[in-house]
């Protein structure tokens, strides 16, 4: 997989130390993961753009102590995923990557209307799901029935 | 001298509203089209008319509570989904499944496969105003509907993969009735051919209609029969070959333009490259059980999270879960391929003409209700 | 959103014939027009009874009309969400009368497997909305349960099995 290694290179080059970890036999179904700080957010995502991965997914958490992004970057090529963890307060902005890749205009609208996360810079913030008048937030934990709302280090330590 | 009593012709944008009930939207998908005469300006997709809240479901449902809603996101490839869901907890959970009941599932999972994309193919040609390929097309999928019926006892939203296997065991019948059905369709590829893909009408509405480059396919995450169109061989069944699809040989059928031309001949190819999987599978079959020996009543994978992708008929479809030991997940997260495929649209769909929209729309085979989950 | 006030339909018309009224049910029995209204996977069962092998139009039914001027019946089918719900409204009062409804599957009777006490985002049944005559149990109901609906939605209208002359099923030994 040299698309992958590729990218990891400079994603280490860029990161952290401890930032990136890798996954041989791809037990998480990524072949890497990241841990990114907010303010790199979109230069790891330029990086992944110029390396030919395509945006597969944003997804948002919602723990006691912070919000996560954790968006999946993948290639054509076999068992390339690497997911990107970006922690992000709940009163944080996050940065867009809308800009770089198209998908992510649909994708960070979803985010913001399940879990309340703005994201700076996207001319289009209005729900997509959600009816239009919509003012809750319906996937975070402090909404309808919940069955646990934890801190982040009870589930990755 | 007419002409200075004439009003001057204005060029006027207006705003059309295409759905969200309207028969060519395939579910409840509301399009606000910018018309210039025949000509969009812009297209802006406005959904969530079929939002259930499957996400928020998935924290209050446990596990094996959750599967009945794995179904109805893609009602179409129900199987493919309850099979992707299974797998998902099944590698999380770390649940061991006997090759009995993995060459099974394989075969429902083909045989669903073939059933939605034959839907597909009635309907698209329905919305371009052929209504007989769609009885063609019923018809066959009709006598899928009955093989998996018998074996899991529901006609369109399986729960038929359990953690560990499947519910029930197939018979002879079963066999008999899945190579009679294989035979019988590959004997009507001519039909569909005669009937469909050398009509010059169906040629006229297709050809050149829709292109997506392969640009605007990776840049909106565009996967499954869509992409490969466009000249990109991706199949997750090849990159990340999830159960034992690595023991079966099948092609990737990849198109060359990434028109609907193309996108209608790479589906019906691949239901040939199932009907291959779905014989090999058939002659593997192997004695056994069907069901692993301990499977939890209440599952409960550890800590930790997992991507799981799967190609269902649409596309690269993924369950994201996280887990917090608990007997409920803390996070389901499903990745579905209609959003990529609609959200390209955006861009196709301008400077096209009205009617090339329906043409375009149908061709993608999007599902309303798994982009609204 | 809250439920809709549900609207009183006038039954009883001004003027009342008494064989001609009669006529006039076998007619608009024998010959309702759907409209193509299907919201989730109760739509593909719809669909697969308007098809080859569960023929609703040997009942009259087989025109699904898309517009709701031309149809004078709405099958809901599939869940209604809460964004969905005034559309709904809409489009049954855009429908002329006579008209009647029939609620098709779990979700559309009362929320099917996706209601639960803290459900937000669907409209647990249509009846919430527009006044339904037929309910259709099933997730989904098979096409023979569909055109089940479907002959007593025709035997609500002429008012009795036995009044529907045109009518060739008849079930053994009890209403329909």
């Amino acid at each position: 997989m040299p698309k992958t290694d590729e990218v990891v290179q400079k994603l280490r080059a860029m990161l952290p130390e401890d930032a990136v970890c890798a996954d041989e036999a791809y037990k998480a179904g990524v072949a890497f993961s990241v841990l990114a700080p907010l303010g790199k957010l979109r230069d790891a995502a330029r990086l992944f753009n110029e390396a030919g991965f395509f945006l597969e997914t944003i997804t948002g958490l919602d723990f006691q102590d912070t919000a996560e992004l954790v968006y999946h970057f993948n290639c054509y090529e076999p068992k390339s995923r690497v997911a990107m963890r970006v922690l992000c307060g709940h009163d944080q902005v996050a940065p867009t990557v809308s800009d770089v890749y198209a998908s992510a205009m649909w994708l960070e609208r979803e985010v913001h209307e399940f879990f309340g996360i703005r994201f700076a810079d996207n001319p289009d913030l209005r729900p997509l799901l959600l009816p239009e008048d919509a003012d809750y937030h319906p996937l975070r934990k402090t909404f309808g029935k919940v069955n646990a709302y934890r801190k982040r280090e009870e589930i990755y330590g | 001298m007419a002409e200075k009593f004439q009003e001057p012709v204005v060029d006027q944008i207006y705003t059309l509203n295409l759905g969200p009930q309207h028969p060519s939207t395939h579910g409840v998908l509301r399009v606000l089209l910018d018309l210039d005469g025949e000509f969009i300006v812009k297209a802006d997709p406005v959904i969530g008319y079929g939002h259930r809240g499957h996400e928020k479901m998935g924290e209050n449902r446990t596990y094996k509570q959750f599967m009945p809603n794995s179904s109805r996101m893609d009602y179409l490839s129900g199987m493919i989904y309850n099979h992707g869901y299974v797998l998902a907890v099944e590698k999380m959970a770390g649940i061991q499944v006997p090759e009995r009941a993995q060459h099974i599932r394989v075969i429902c999972s083909e045989l669903n496969r073939i059933s939605s994309h034959l839907l597909w193919f009635g309907t698209y040609v329905m919305d371009l105003g052929g209504f007989t390929p769609f009885l063609y097309a019923f018809d066959d999928r009709e006598r899928i509907l009955d093989i998996l019926d018998r074996v899991s006892g529901s006609r369109l939203t399986y729960s038929y993969c359990r953690f560990g296997g499947v519910s029930r065991d197939v018979d002879v019948e079963f066999i008999e009735m899945t190579r009679a059905f294989v035979k019988r369709l590959r004997s009507r590829w001519s039909d569909y051919h005669n009937l469909v893909t050398k009509n010059i009408i169906f040629i006229h509405r297709t050809r050149d209609v829709g292109v997506i480059t392969k640009e605007q396919a990776s840049q909106y995450g565009v996967s499954g029969p869509n992409l490969r169109a466009c000249g990109i061989g991706y199949d997750v069944r090849k990159a990340e070959p999830y159960e034992n699809y690595d023991q079966f040989d099948f092609e990737i059928p990849i198109g060359e333009k990434g028109d609907a031309l193309d996108r209608y001949k790479v589906r019906l190819e691949e239901m040939e490259q199932s009907c291959r999987i779905i014989e090999q599978a058939l002659d593997k079959l192997p004695k056994g059980p069907v069901m692993a020996e301990k499977v939890p009543a209440n599952v409960k994978p550890p800590k930790g999270d997992l991507y799981f992708a799967f190609e269902s008929a649409r596309g690269l479809t993924g369950y994201y879960l996280v887990s917090d030991g608990a007997t409920t997940p803390y996070r389901l997260h499903i990745r579905v391929p209609s959003f990529g495929n609609l959200h390209v649209l955006v861009e196709v769909l301008k400077g096209t003409l009205m009617a090339d929209a329906i043409s375009i729309l149908g061709s993608v085979d999007v599902v309303i209700p798994e982009i609204d989950r | 959103m809250e439920t809709c006030e549900r609207t009183i339909e006038p039954v009883e018309p001004v003027i009342k014939f008494a064989v001609l009224e009669d006529i006039l049910n076998l007619a608009r029995a024998n010959s309702l027009w759907p409209m193509t209204f299907g919201l989730a996977c109760c739509a593909i069962e719809m669909m697969a009874a308007g098809a080859s092998r569960f023929d609703l139009d040997r009942f009259g039914a087989g025109v699904f009309r898309p517009s709701p001027r031309q149809s004078d019946l709405m099958i809901v089918a599939g869940t209604i969400s809460k964004k969905m719900g005034p559309a709904i409204k809409m489009l049954w009062d855009q429908m002329p009368n006579p008209k009647w409804c029939v609620a098709m599957g779990n979700c559309a009777i009362s929320g099917g497997p996706f209601e639960y006490e803290g459900q937000y985002a669907i409209v647990a049944g249509a009846d919430e909305i527009v006044p339904v005559d037929i309910y259709i149990p099933g997730c989904p109901p098979r096409p023979e349960a569909l055109i089940q609906g479907f002959l007593a939605l025709q035997d609500k209208i002429t008012k009795g099995e036995d009044r529907n002359i045109l009518r060739r099923f008849r079930r053994k030994g009890g209403q329909s």
